[in-house]
């Protein structure tokens, strides 16, 4: 036995939940072949299927691209400081890819660090994710190298997964999630099916052994030219999660927000004093590399990296981290032969 | 000054030093009554009045602008205002496609002769941009958010 | 012409003439094109040559690192080869350290893009060598400017509110700028913070001040390669602010950015003629 709602169900539940006055998201259409998930205006304009990933991720929705921290105003001698309000708002995220949902968990790992991030606390309390199983990929998706794929159900509040045409199994994985659908499903004798999701594109493993030695290696170098610098991987990315923060106001006052920052940017390590330790881009993209594949495992014991393919999706040169894997892949099975020369 | 439900426009004016401002001047000491909107910033030239001035008169709530600098052939510098004219022709072009109300954005020349011409530009532009109200679309773009 | 492109680039890495070509490749048949880098003459079969060659290559004369490599070959097409006019007007290249390999083009993607429909550079002029036959149509200006003419039809307040949704979406990846062969700044404005000139922030009102600083600093020398709108990760169709800044400098001016080397860059020279009827 399990639960299950029709798709025509779901729309309508959409709609209601839009009635009364959430705020819901999911993927919509903005041209012709790129959807973006966004905040829904009405049902009709959920996309549920037709498409492989959408261009932007969920974690936009608990790490937005621009957020007030405190706003300042200068009084006389003195300075104001006045606290941003924080989100109070409970927001439904629908129509999430797996792999979108699992780079929740991981993200937690660096804003509960420490001192817990608050606006991205209250975020993630306030959101419930309802995830839809994939059952198509692309050439992008590498899923199932990192231990993951089309029905993971980290991060998700409830999985919804294909049955027929007409249904979705409703899976809720948290009281969160089942509070929004237990009394809209109805009873099914059928489960939905999924299939195994993307072959492996490269091993994870041999991947681990190659970081371990290859700070400095001719790889690095391989994509470097190519690589224009721009951050489209980084804010595509579900798990990319830096920030700048800036002051921006007048004599008068103003704000000091927090924007997403990319460490594909040359600027983005450019120190006060004018040095900057990062002046080539293929020390850029190794730290791309090292930073989801190695330094974020260490410390948390998480990949930084849930193999939605985004970053080469998005990339105006077709890079991204699935080529560079597949690159080093390459090397680990023929250790003597020296990298690609011409990337 | 009441009507327009007391709109009382606020109109940026970037005047170049050796025209425009010495022309305002002019009008002042000759007692020439003009509308108190307009809230003049001197530059030394057109040539350097930077299309972000623009930009920015917008961003912080002006409902007009207006750019005055010396006729063509006087300029201080030789031509920055002939370069100025240029990069003005394109910019419009380009405001114009966005959809920025071109009725907020005046170009003038006025010599430091030509006191009256500034009381009649500034009087002018204060009473279309009543007429227009406020610029409520580029105030709700600086308070869209992300 | 593929089997011409790749003995050219042979030959040339061969002779020494050039340290490095820069033309497309693809990893797999039904993979994406994307730039490629030869440096070894046996190499040069990497190359390819379809309808996917949608960079405009130019963008990368001017990067530090390709510079390393000595003296370049570049791939064009007709559209990007008025990059390097630019470039060369503005001293940012010495063209005798370029061999330009000219490729005549049909048009790109398929249906072509909107750019190719109306081209009228199929054939490159100004290449060192060019691969390929094809002859080259009148365009007149009216059909090149139709999508910016139909964009303008609308009322003021129906562009700003299309803008207001557009810019909404951007999250200043910059993908636009850094994909442009004429955004060669070392530093770019928006990335200047003292003083601050523009919002860092990808909000309505940055995204807005970004995007007007972006399409005037290409005033009268964006050549319309379309890069910045083709790449942009949310769909933004750019080209618009392009197209009205080049259509001015057409109409005003009668210039177009790249087509002719000896005319001077259209910002930063004058004419005690130029109109101004706009002027009071």
């Amino acid at each position: 036995m399990s639960h299950a709602i029709r798709k025509e169900a779901l729309r309508a539940l959409v709609g209601s939940w839009l009635a009364e006055g959430k705020r819901v998201a999911g993927p919509v259409a903005v041209g012709p072949g790129r959807v973006l998930y966004q905040p829904l205006v009405s049902p009709e304009r959920l996309l549920l299927d037709g498409f492989i990933r959408t261009v932007n991720s969920i974690k936009a929705f608990v790490f937005p691209r621009h957020e007030e921290l405190y706003a300042y105003r200068f009084r006389g001698r003195q300075v104001e400081l006045i606290d941003a309000p924080l989100p109070e708002e409970e927001q439904i995220v629908i129509g999430a890819r797996p792999c979108d949902a699992a780079a929740l968990p991981v993200l937690d790992h660096v804003f509960r660090w420490g001192t817990p991030d608050r606006s991205y606390e209250r975020r993630r309390e306030l959101t419930t994710v309802v995830t839809l199983a994939c059952r198509e990929y692309d050439d992008h998706c590498f899923c199932t190298s990192l231990d993951s794929g089309p029905r993971d159900e980290r991060g998700s509040d409830v999985l919804l997964v294909e049955i027929d045409e007409e249904t979705y199994e409703v899976v809720w994985l948290t009281s969160k999630g089942k509070d929004l659908f237990v009394r809209h499903t109805e009873r099914a004798d059928r489960k939905g099916t999924i299939g195994t999701g993307p072959k492996r594109k490269f091993d994870a493993a041999a991947l681990e052994r190659f970081l371990a030695e290859n700070f400095e290696s001719p790889v690095w170098e391989t994509f470097a030219l190519r690589c224009l610098g721009c951050g489209a991987c980084a804010y595509d990315c579900p798990t990319c999660h830096c920030f700048d923060i800036v002051d921006e106001g007048d004599r008068h006052g103003g704000m000091r927000v927090r924007n997403w920052d990319s460490c594909q940017f040359a600027l983005f390590t450019l120190h006060a004093s004018g040095h900057n330790p990062r002046t080539a881009q293929a020390q850029r993209i190794r730290q791309r590399i090292y930073h989801k594949f190695r330094i974020y495992p260490d410390k948390f014991g998480d990949t930084l990296c849930t193999g939605c393919g985004n970053c080469s999706r998005g990339c105006p040169v077709h890079l991204g981290i699935r080529p560079v894997l597949e690159a080093i892949s390459a090397l680990e099975r023929k250790p003597q032969s020296a990298p690609p020369k011409t990337p | 000054m009441s009507q327009n439900n007391g709109f009382d426009p606020k109109i940026i004016a970037y005047v170049c030093n050796w025209c425009t401002y010495l022309g305002a001047d002019l009008a002042g000491t000759n007692r020439l009554e003009y509308p108190a909107s307009v809230r003049i910033i001197r530059l030394p030239c057109t040539g350097r009045i930077d299309f972000h001035l623009i930009v920015k008169a917008f961003e912080s709530g002006a409902d007009a602008v207006l750019v005055s600098g010396c006729h063509p052939g006087d300029c201080h510098y030789t031509a920055g205002n002939f370069h100025a004219r240029r990069r003005w022709t394109l910019f419009r072009a380009l405001l114009d496609v966005l959809g920025i109300e071109m009725d907020r954005i005046h170009f003038t020349w006025i010599s430091a002769a030509e006191g009256r011409k500034w009381q009649e530009v500034v009087t002018e532009i204060t009473e279309k941009t009543k007429a227009l109200g406020p610029y409520r679309a580029y105030r709700r773009i600086c308070e869209g958010g992300a | 012409m593929i089997e011409a492109l790749r003995e050219l680039a042979r030959r040339l890495l061969a002779e020494e003439r050039v340290r490095v070509v820069i033309g497309y490749g693809q990893s797999s048949p039904q993979g994406p094109v994307h730039p490629l880098f030869i440096t070894r003459a046996e190499d040069a079969e990497q190359l390819v040559w379809n309808r996917q060659c949608f960079s405009n290559l130019t963008a990368y004369l001017t990067r530090k690192d390709v510079r390393a490599l000595g003296p370049a070959a570049v791939v064009v097409k007709g559209c990007d080869e008025r990059t390097i006019t630019v470039l060369e007007k503005e001293a940012q290249l010495e063209r005798e350290r370029v061999f330009v390999v000219g490729m005549v083009c049909e048009g790109m993607g398929d249906p072509g893009l909107p750019k190719c429909q109306v081209c009228d550079r199929h054939r490159p002029r100004l290449a060192d060598e060019t691969l390929g036959e094809a002859v080259d149509r009148e365009v007149p200006a009216l059909e090149r400017y139709a999508a910016l003419e139909a964009f303008l039809a609308r009322p003021a307040e129906q562009r700003m509110a299309y803008w207001q949704e557009e810019l909404a979406r951007c999250v200043k990846c910059y993908a636009c700028r850094q994909v442009c062969p004429l955004c060669y700044c070392e530093r770019c404005i928006v990335d200047k913070n003292r003083p601050a000139v523009i919002d860092t922030s990808a909000t309505l009102k940055g995204n807005f001040a970004w995007h007007i600083t972006r399409a005037f600093h290409l005033a009268g020398r964006c050549v319309a390669c379309g890069e910045c709108a083709r790449v942009c990760p949310v769909g933004i169709d750019l080209t618009l602010l392009n197209q009205s800044l080049a259509r001015a400098a057409e109409e005003a001016y009668g210039f177009r950015a790249g087509e002719d080397p000896r005319v001077e860059p259209l910002v930063g020279s004058w004419s005690p003629q130029d109109r101004e009827d706009f002027i009071r």
